[in-house]
């Protein structure tokens, strides 16, 4: 009897170590849009990619694995799981930084914008941010803004917020998802991105003390519409399904979503 | 938005309601055979531990059950199932719901196990010694005169654990498993309205949960029919 257990004990933990151990994913079999037809998909719950994937119209029978995190999507993309992520380019590029062995298709998928978003009531809140907004595109303030995290000179020139800014009109929550680089990402305790630098300034000059809500991003709308937070802002596309639940701002950057795939 | 307006886009448009149909059978999919795993597994540990305790044999076999069950019963199932999926199958493109199923059955069979050996603790040494007495060998007095008695008595606490294990499956979604819990995020996440998606799921487990809980009744009631002779 001990012998038995001794054995299958060791036949347990050495399968356990050589699986964990191996190294061979699948080879890629993703070269193009097309490709895509009847492949397993990783996306983000929630996010245009995920809407995109399930669309039939535009992909016929994908199997799609709605991850909560991209960079779970990820992962089950290096180890074989799934055949391709679709995933905005921004944050593909900062994956694809830290990992050697994953890269996008040259062919993207679709064009998008990104906006603020909040309550459909607040038409008041819109009228403001929309003021700042153009103003900070005018002024180069956004493209500041954005230099330090992409570009030539990326990590240089950090947006400093203003200590002694006007907060004379209170808080205004902000939801975002801080797993989507370089937009709005963890780094030590903090919550950092480009987002995070914006929506500062945006505060500044509104008079707003800004306060950052880490949650899922298939919460963010419900949080915007429940009044739980004044304004979303995580790298959230425009579209014509979130138009009917929130109000959005006018568009601060321009993105794409691409196909992400194992090199 | 009215209450039929609502319902109409969560689960008639897009046949939503698709979301919930099949993740309920891939919930009901995990949990039967997660439990019947966590069953197998557990009954084996808990007559290792009890042989241990009673006889003082298979000493090595005891220390390893130990060493599981301290394992399991120490680490959140959420953090175990992505151990499962993403470090021990981590270059196998193995079936996710494969995968949940080994994930929660293994962590099933501690629970199990506790409320056995616990079951067959309870019955009094006296009822081996008569066994062993009438010239019945160890595994005959188990078999026959401790095993029946102990089911008996754990017959609840079996079903409170699958219970609880129907429940803990809707962390399946974590590892992207498209199970009860994950439809209706997914349909939340379609129609950004959380009100009838989230009660709806919440009635379909408390369904499956008194539906249970009926059946566990009645096998209570049949096992204890010669008590009140």
């Amino acid at each position: 009897m001990k012998r038995i257990f001794a054995t299958m004990a060791a036949i347990v933990i050495s399968a356990a170590v050589m699986t964990a151990c191996g190294k061979t994913a699948t080879e890629n079999t993703v070269h193009s849009k097309a490709d895509l037809e009847g492949k397993t998909i990783g996306v983000q719950l929630g996010t245009t990619g995920d809407s995109l994937a399930s669309n039939p119209e535009v992909i016929k029978n994908a199997k799609v694995e709605r991850y909560n995190k991209y960079a779970d999507a990820v992962q089950a993309l290096k180890q074989g799981k799934v055949d391709a992520v679709i995933i905005d380019s921004d944050t593909a590029k900062e994956f694809i930084k830290k990992n050697d062995d994953i890269e996008l298709l040259s062919e993207e998928l679709s064009e998008e914008e990104y906006a603020i978003c909040m309550n459909l009531d607040n038409t008041a809140l819109q009228v403001e941010i929309n003021t700042v907004l153009t103003e900070f595109k005018t002024d180069g303030t956004l493209d500041t803004i954005k230099e330090y995290y992409d570009g030539a000179n990326a990590g240089e020139n950090k947006f400093k917020a203003d200590p002694n800014a006007d907060t004379s009109k209170g808080k205004l929550v902000m939801a975002t998802n801080a797993g989507f680089p370089p937009y709005e990402y963890m780094e030590g305790q903090e919550i950092v991105g480009f987002d995070v630098d914006m929506m500062t300034a945006v505060c500044q000059k509104l008079g707003y003390e800004l306060e950052i809500d880490d949650m899922e991003f298939d919460s963010i709308i419900p949080a915007v519409q429940s009044g739980k937070a004044d304004v979303g802002v995580a790298g959230m596309s425009v579209t014509e399904d979130r138009k009917k639940n929130v109000l959005f701002s006018t568009p601060y950057t321009n993105t794409r979503l691409e196909i992400m795939v194992r090199k | 938005m009215g209450f039929i307006d609502s319902f109409k886009q969560n689960f008639i448009e897009a046949d939503r309601w698709k979301y919930l149909w099949d993740g309920l059978l891939t919930t009901l999919e995990i949990t039967g055979a997660a439990v019947l795993l966590g069953l197998f597994l557990g009954f084996i540990i808990a007559i290792v531990r009890c042989t241990y305790l009673k006889t003082g044999k298979m000493k090595l076999a005891n220390i390893l059950c130990r060493i599981y069950l301290t394992v399991i019963r120490g680490t959140p199932v959420v953090v175990q199932l992505l151990i499962i999926y993403f470090v021990v199958f981590a270059s196998v493109n193995i079936s996710k719901t494969f995968v949940a199923i080994i994930a929660f059955g293994i962590n099933s069979g501690a629970y199990v196990a506790e409320i056995v050996r616990g079951g067959i603790m309870s019955i009094d040494n006296g009822q081996i010694e008569a066994g062993r007495s009438l010239g019945l060998n160890y595994r005959q007095t188990m078999t026959y005169i401790i095993m029946p008695q102990a089911l008996k008595t754990v017959l609840p606490a079996l079903a409170n654990e699958c219970i609880v294990l129907l429940k803990e499956t809707s962390v399946a979604g974590y590892i992207a498993i498209a199970d009860l819990t994950k439809g209706g995020d997914i349909i939340r996440s379609q129609t950004f309205s959380p009100f009838l998606p989230l009660l709806s799921v919440a009635a379909i487990y408390l369904v499956m949960v008194m539906f249970l809980t009926f059946l566990v009744g009645k096998l209570e009631r049949r096992l204890s029919a010669n008590d009140r002779r």
